[in-house]
């Protein structure tokens, strides 16, 4: 299992939805660490229904795309780029397959 | 640094690690305005990658090493006059109206921002490398394992296991273990013998380095004392698990020899980031051993375009240190150009860093070598593994495909491999080694995929909003 160390102190937590589920995140967390915490790593399954996980961490691989939910639309955009805020609503691609 | 809102400067940055730091400091200093662009919310690169703001982070890279590179952060975020453009990523490069214009796509959508020079420090990456099982949950670049240590406190899937051949997991291992990770193995894919050749032929390079080498030392000190064994000839064979990774094999496959792990760190070394220099034509060698394309530069760091320029690892992956003095070059070598200062001053500034990049480049000519991972990539050349993860096709496929062409281009087309959203950035090495090996060619003399725009993966919607006039 993934843990957090104790070297940073996060501030209050804050509440996202990830694929409908609340969790517990702190405010400009990334997604790919909580993608890390809560999913092992796992962003997707590909085409064949094989487990993906993300594997650059710094917005090169392109594998930690996930689906970012908000003003009506859902947006693709790099997990590990990208800031947990309150109430975030993300989709990953660990239920249904490629798009 | 300040956040600004300004379109047009006179020179921007592309990356804010230590090379594009160093770079604006210089320029800050004799008053050019300059901006910074990067991808993470805040500066420091991959190697000073920093927690949130919100977060209070205790003894936070506070290894030695670290120190000159900590202080040179702290000095360029307390400078006013250099702006600062986070989150954001740079996916275009072209002729603007004052020189050079760049595209960068955000939250907010796309920016075009201009400025008579740019300079293009974008970094390296983990050398993406395919070993069988290494699409699982839970397998990832050793970099990336150590930026969610730095960065977000968080330690992956334990225990966990090392593999590779670059010396650089020592410390992410040891960094993991003393912040309280388990670590199963570290394990090296060549032999204690053939580092030790290594060793031997750069001796006067390891002795003049003893600080350097100290600091693997008391890493390797630090991971005994921790009970974590550090193996020597122990080539990975194959990463094992259903939905994410227990397992990495190790040894011959007739007495395979399996370490249980909830995660698995690979290391073999590091790719200068090419996509931005290529997009916009900027001449590129092959960057050996480890491969990539690393841009070429004349004595200031200036490319074959003029006005756009080049330092750190996207010149070739040789380190921090290096990085920081060539953006210090680059920054005088523009300076000049921009009529700021002499280049009689700029020859004489320039000279101290000119002499320790050099003999830092003897040190990085060393781990080079120590590193070298061709046997270890011609192993996973010959198997049937995934080499291309966005449109998973496997080495098999290529081999098959290369017996009627060779060109990368064409393998492209007919494959897909390096066709999906990474944009070839995962495979594109392993097609051109495979390529080359199939043609009898060295690897100095490929080609590699035609460089688009854009340069990052951004949303069609991005593309075709456009500003109201």
């Amino acid at each position: 299992m993934s843990k957090r160390i104790g070297f940073v102190e996060p501030p209050a937590p804050i509440h996202i939805e990830l694929d409908g589920e609340v969790v517990e995140a702190y405010e400009g967390e990334s997604v790919a660490a909580l993608l890390v915490l809560h999913r092992d790593g796992m962003s997707r399954r590909d085409r064949d229904g094989d487990a993906r996980g993300l594997w650059c961490n710094m917005g090169t691989c392109s594998e930690c795309f996930v689906r970012l939910l908000e003003h009506g639309r859902s947006r693709r955009v790099r997990a590990c780029l990208l800031e947990a805020t309150d109430g975030m609503r993300i989709a990953t691609g660990s239920h249904t397959q490629d798009d | 640094m300040t956040d600004n809102a300004e379109t047009s400067y006179d020179v921007l940055i592309v990356g804010g690690g230590p090379a594009g730091q160093a770079a604006a400091l210089e320029l800050a200093a004799v008053g050019a305005r300059c901006a910074v662009i990067d991808e993470q919310a805040r500066p420091g690169g991959q190697i000073l990658r920093q927690p949130p703001v919100s977060f209070a982070a205790q003894n936070w890279v506070d290894e030695n090493s670290y120190r000159p590179l900590r202080q040179q952060l702290r000095v360029f975020e307390n400078q006013a006059a250099i702006a600062w453009l986070g989150r954001r990523s740079v996916i275009g490069l072209q002729p603007g109206p004052q020189g050079h214009s760049l595209t960068t796509s955000g939250a907010d959508g796309l920016q075009e921002l201009s400025a008579a020079h740019v300079l293009i420090a974008a970094g390296c990456y983990d050398m993406p490398y395919p070993a069988p099982g290494w699409t699982l949950p839970g397998a990832m670049g050793a970099g990336a394992m150590q930026t969610l240590l730095k960065a977000q406190g968080i330690v992956t899937g334990e225990p966990i296991v090392f593999a590779g051949t670059h010396p650089l997991m020592l410390l992410i291992a040891a960094q993991i273990s003393r912040a309280g990770g388990k670590v199963a193995e570290v394990a090296f894919d060549r032999s204690l013998a053939t580092i030790g050749k290594s060793m031997i032929r750069h001796c006067a390079t390891a002795l003049r380095n003893g600080s350097l080498l100290g600091e693997a030392g008391k890493a390797m000190m630090d991971l005994r004392r921790a009970g974590v064994p550090v193996r020597f000839g122990r080539p990975l064979q194959e990463i094992t698990g259903a939905d994410r990774v227990t397992g990495a094999v190790f040894g011959e496959a007739d007495h395979p020899e399996t370490t249980p792990c909830g995660s698995i760190g690979l290391c073999y070394g590091f790719l200068p980031q090419s996509d931005l220099p290529r997009q916009a034509g900027l001449s590129v060698r092959w960057s050996s051993p480890s491969g990539g394309w690393a841009t070429c530069h004349d004595q200031w760091m200036q490319s074959s375009v003029e006005g756009v320029w080049v330092a750190g690892e996207t010149t070739g992956v040789a380190g921090a240190p290096i990085a920081r003095d060539e953006g210090r070059i680059a920054g005088l070598g523009i300076a000049a150009a921009l009529g700021l200062i002499t280049n009689r001053d700029a020859t004489r500034r320039a000279a101290p860093f000119r002499q320790s990049r050099k003999a830092a480049m003897r040190f990085a000519a060393m781990l080079d070598d120590i590193a070298a991972p061709k046997q270890a990539l011609d192993r996973v050349a010959a198997s049937n593994t995934t080499i291309c993860r966005c449109e998973k096709v496997s080495a098999s496929a290529v081999r098959e495909t290369l017996g009627s062409t060779t060109d990368v281009n064409a393998v492209k087309r007919i494959t897909r491999c390096g066709m999906g959203l990474c944009q070839g950035r995962n495979c594109e090495h392993m097609l051109i080694r495979m390529s080359a090996a199939a043609e009898g060619r060295g690897l100095e003399t490929m080609k590699g995929f035609t460089g688009r725009f854009p340069a990052r993966p951004v949303s069609i919607a991005d593309l075709l909003e456009k500003p109201l006039p």
